[in-house]
């Protein structure tokens, strides 16, 4: 026996179980958060916003996270080039690290809200428990990816010696970070009992 | 009822639905009293010390976010602001206030709109995916000059410990009930 099927909403924000009104609106008593049965048009949001995440994944790889100039030479890194820069030097382990959390995670983290997407959409009955697991590991290892961005952020702040070398942010950690909050929202506005309700 | 230390389920998909820590309220006051009083270190002092051929640089955690607006990234800045910075620092005020409120029936003003705020900052904190970040920074400047570790980089590491301790004895359900409905006439905070 599921709550929807009772009529009973359980308020998103404080948890209270309330019998949802025949109109469909009303306000918790207890938290003052509007009432529904399952996240309001959970399913567009989520394209929207993952659809925009997949625009900015392209200029987040293309373009340079940041500009190293020393001595006069200025070098253009992009996301990849940051992975080749430590497999050249032989620390595979950091290589590792950030080509998981850079170029692999938000990949498969797009893979896996289409794929929650479409299922839903198709009312797929199909492995419902590895669904959902598969939706919580996504919300869980999503913000990792961050770690570039943090890796840019102090970078420029430790480095600013002047005449030795300057670091400067470049347009591409935007892009990687717009594609790393956007999928975050994304995977926070999808309703993982939509997967239950076929 | 739940017993201290258990957890209900969902019958669904068994995901947790709502849990009681052990050690009650208490012990969830004093994780976030401990986080705080580490948050205040770990920003009040250097964070590493960069030692280029005699020049010193020092940075804070907040330089991180100083340093992208001084290049002409301020909304790469606020990103960074709020994951590094205010978004931590909120969380445990946020709690901490409402805990005490709660803990000691303070008649605290707003403490419903705090708590309901409560869930939605908590993705924002992300310090132990900055800790990572200046491990990889460590490394790649490891070539190009010397580093010192400020008292800072410790405060940050038992941040970090203490904050996934007390997120994980907080249980935002369980305070909802003690808060209840509100009674008409009083102030409804």
């Amino acid at each position: 026996m599921r709550a929807k099927e009772l009529g009973l909403a359980g308020c998103h924000t404080c948890g209270l179980l309330l019998r949802l009104p025949e109109t469909g609106h009303a306000h918790c008593p207890r938290c003052a958060s509007p009432l529904h049965l399952r996240t309001p048009n959970s399913i567009s949001t989520t394209w929207a916003l993952l659809i925009a995440a997949i625009a900015m994944y392209l200029p987040a790889n293309i373009f340079p996270v940041m500009a190293v100039t020393s001595l006069g030479n200025t070098q253009a890194d992009t996301i990849m080039s940051g992975v080749i820069y430590f497999l050249k030097h032989g620390d595979w382990p950091l290589a590792l690290i950030i080509f998981v959390a850079s170029v692999l995670v938000p990949l498969l983290k797009m893979l896996a809200l289409t794929y929650l997407l479409v299922s839903v959409q198709r009312r797929s009955p199909f492995r419902k428990h590895q669904r959902t697991k598969l939706y919580r590991i996504t919300e869980l290892v999503g913000r990792w990816s961050m770690v570039d961005v943090f890796v840019v952020a102090l970078l420029v702040a430790l480095v600013q010696v002047g005449q030795l070398a300057t670091i400067e942010p470049g347009v591409g950690a935007i892009a990687f970070a717009s594609v790393v909050i956007l999928t975050m929202v994304a995977a926070l506005r999808f309703d993982p009992r939509l997967i239950w309700d076929h | 009822m739940l017993q201290p230390g258990s957890a209900a389920r969902c019958q669904c998909c068994n995901s947790v639905l709502v849990h009681r820590p052990k050690g009650g309220l208490d012990r969830t006051i004093a994780l976030y009293l401990a986080a705080l009083i580490l948050l205040i270190l770990a920003n009040a002092f250097p964070f590493l010390t960069l030692d280029i051929q005699g020049r010193e640089e020092i940075t804070t955690i907040l330089g991180a976010s100083i340093g992208l607006y001084q290049s002409g990234m301020g909304e790469l800045a606020v990103v960074v602001l709020i994951t590094s910075v205010l978004g931590p620092a909120m969380l445990i005020a946020c709690s901490l206030y409402v805990l005490l409120a709660v803990r000691y029936r303070l008649p605290l003003p707003a403490v419903r709109p705090v708590l309901a705020w409560i869930s939605h900052l908590e993705p924002w904190g992300m310090l132990d995916v900055f800790m990572l970040g200046v491990l990889v920074s460590f490394v790649k400047l490891a070539g190009m000059a010397t580093m010192h570790t400020g008292l800072s980089l410790y405060a940050f590491v038992g941040l970090i410990l203490v904050t996934a301790a007390a997120t994980a004895a907080f249980e935002p359900y369980l305070l909802w009930q003690r808060l209840g409905l509100p009674q008409r006439g009083r102030h409804a905070g």
